[in-house]
């Protein structure tokens, strides 16, 4: 049986599969399906210092192979966290806690409460779906720089994981803000921005108008992206969009990631990550392939393609 | 609550825009009435959120109608023999306190399929009064199990069949002499905001199954939330479906 592990800043992950921010809660409901210790990690519903409503209903819609959502950063807030959820949840798996804020204050508070509490922090400036919620930082490098190294400067003890989002000029030079800033680790790709039309009201589907788009249909462009930056710096990259099967898993991790997360599969397949940390082992040694990790970044490409 | 594979039996249309799923859960799985499935659809990511109408050991029924591109797939394309994915079962259902005897049924459209399902587990227990509606003759279904109770008044919006008028209309004429304990309902949101104001100050518990669109359908990804009076969301997947019309915002 092949080697699953990934280490990733000194973290040891059992596998490098992760259910993704936001589709997974903070665990508990999945793991009545199955255990979900199986799993390397889970990446926990964004975490704000005080809890959220988030945004009216209907807030998912679908298009042909892609999900549009809109929650808006409901959760009940940091300390609800820490207080209900994190020691049940670290006593199952590794955990990533995500977080979003609306001001620099707000991130550097919020690590500083998680730090050495949990084994990473991802931070969420790329939610496109709430007007303070970290798109700000999102999308212009020096914003990306900023944000990180506030965030970084709170943390002793924890990793830090950058999430960027797939709505800026230049992915690579995101990468290498957040580097820059002082992340441990980048991960991409968060939602892309999209609009569904009801044509018979011709109004949005979403009550928040637009949403961020999710699901298969999005997984070329951010196995491109994923290529991109992890070009571009040093740090460890976490793949991610639109992930369905091990199959797509490991294009991420040829094309540079050490590990994935999976998000709206878990909806439409409830086992989905287990699944897939299962099929990855099989391929594994179906091609002789003893550690996992050694197939990061072997992607090369066609000297004549662009 | 599991996600399997079931096996389809039938998946007919029953009337107007209306369709019976029947499949075979492998293990027999209790479903109580109000719970639902989530039913995968092939081609689209998410599942369809399915009110369980009957549940009969390991085999399921779910009705549903034809409301856009997913429904309208599963109606065409899903086969007798065919292996479907599905999460069940799901959400809280309807629960009747021992005192609650005389029990108002009102159903509207769809929201007829939880209700039949809540006739069949309560039939000998509890006195049942069903107010059934639907648009016109052409779309009323299953007719034989709405007339589980002492009695069923059903309604059609043009009067094509049975009394012309709503379901909620019939129910609250009738509550004088129905006295009911409780009341169960399922329906689109018009109708549930006229038995909110039709039985305001009644003192009457009004229990509703509401409906969603819904992501994870367990209670994980925060999509399908309703407004709750205290001013909190409350998960219609997780907390619901079945909520008390007077905790909720309709």
């Amino acid at each position: 049986m092949a080697d699953l592990r990934v280490n990733i800043c000194g973290v040891e992950l059992k596998n490098p599969i992760i259910p993704a921010s936001g589709t997974f809660g903070f665990g508990r409901e999945f793991d009545e399906i199955y255990d979900i210790s199986c799993l390397g990690a889970v990446a926990t519903k964004g975490l704000t210092l005080k809890p959220r409503a988030g945004n009216p209903t209907p807030r998912i819609a679908e298009s042909r192979g892609v999900i549009l959502n809109a929650v808006g950063l409901q959760n009940p807030g940091v300390e609800h966290f820490i207080e209900h959820d994190l020691a049940w949840l670290r006593a199952k798996t590794k955990v990533i806690a995500n977080v979003a804020g609306a001001t620099l204050s707000d991130y550097e508070a919020i690590c500083a409460r998680l730090d050495g509490l949990v084994d990473f922090i991802e931070l969420n400036i790329s939610c496109p779906n709430v007007k303070c919620g970290g798109m700000a930082f999102g999308i212009r490098p020096q914003d990306v720089k900023e944000v990180t190294h506030v965030s970084k400067r709170a943390l002793r003890k924890t990793p830090l994981i950058v999430k960027l989002s797939p709505n800026v000029e230049s992915i690579a030079m995101n990468a290498q803000a957040a580097e820059a800033g002082g992340a441990d680790c980048i991960s991409l790709i968060n939602t892309l921005t999209g609009l569904a039309v009801d044509i018979e009201r011709r109004r949005p589907v979403l009550a928040n108008n637009t949403g961020g788009v999710s699901g298969a249909g999005i997984k070329p462009i951010a196995v491109r992206m994923v290529y991109e930056a992890s070009r571009a710096v040093g740090i460890p990259v976490i793949g991610m969009g639109g992930i369905t099967c091990a199959e797509d898993a490991l294009e991420f991790m040829m094309a540079g990631a050490a590990a994935v997360q999976v998000g709206t599969q878990n909806f439409t397949d409830a086992l989905a990550c287990a699944k897939i940390a299962e099929g990855l082992g099989a391929w594994c040694d179906a091609h002789g392939v003893e550690r996992v990790s050694e197939l990061t970044g072997t992607l090369k490409m066609n000297r004549e393609g662009a | 609550m599991r996600e399997i594979t079931a096996a389809v039996l039938e998946n007919k249309r029953i009337a107007e825009n209306i369709y019976a799923l029947v499949f075979l859960t492998e293990e027999e799985i209790p479903v109580r009435c109000g719970q639902f499935c989530m039913i995968g659809v092939r081609g689209y990511p998410l599942k369809r959120p399915l009110a369980v109408c009957k549940a009969e050991g390991t085999r399921i029924t779910v009705c549903y109608q034809i409301r856009g591109g997913g429904t309208k797939t599963l109606a065409e394309s899903c086969k007798a023999g065919e292996k479907i994915s599905v999460l069940m079962p799901l959400g809280n259902g309807f629960t009747l306190r021992p005192e609650e005897r005389r029990i108002a049924v009102v159903g509207g459209g769809a929201g007829v399929f939880p209700l039949i399902a809540a006739l069949r587990e309560f039939q000998g227990q509890k006195q049942l009064f069903a107010y059934m509606g639907f648009k016109n003759k052409d779309s009323v279904c299953l007719y034989y199990e709405m007339q589980r109770g002492e009695k069923l008044v059903l309604c059609t919006d043009d009067g094509s069949r049975g009394v012309k008028g709503t379901s909620v209309q019939a129910f609250l004429s009738d509550i004088g002499a129905v006295k009911p304990d409780a009341v169960l309902a399922c329906g689109p949101l018009p109708m549930l905001r006229a038995l909110k104001s039709g039985t305001k100050g009644l003192d009457i518990p009004v229990y509703v199954s509401l409906e969603e669109r819904m992501g994870c359908g367990v209670g994980a990804c925060l999509v399908c939330v309703c407004n709750k009076k205290d001013g909190t969301h409350a998960r219609v997947c997780r907390d619901g479906p079945v909520f008390r019309l007077d905790e909720i915002e309709v």
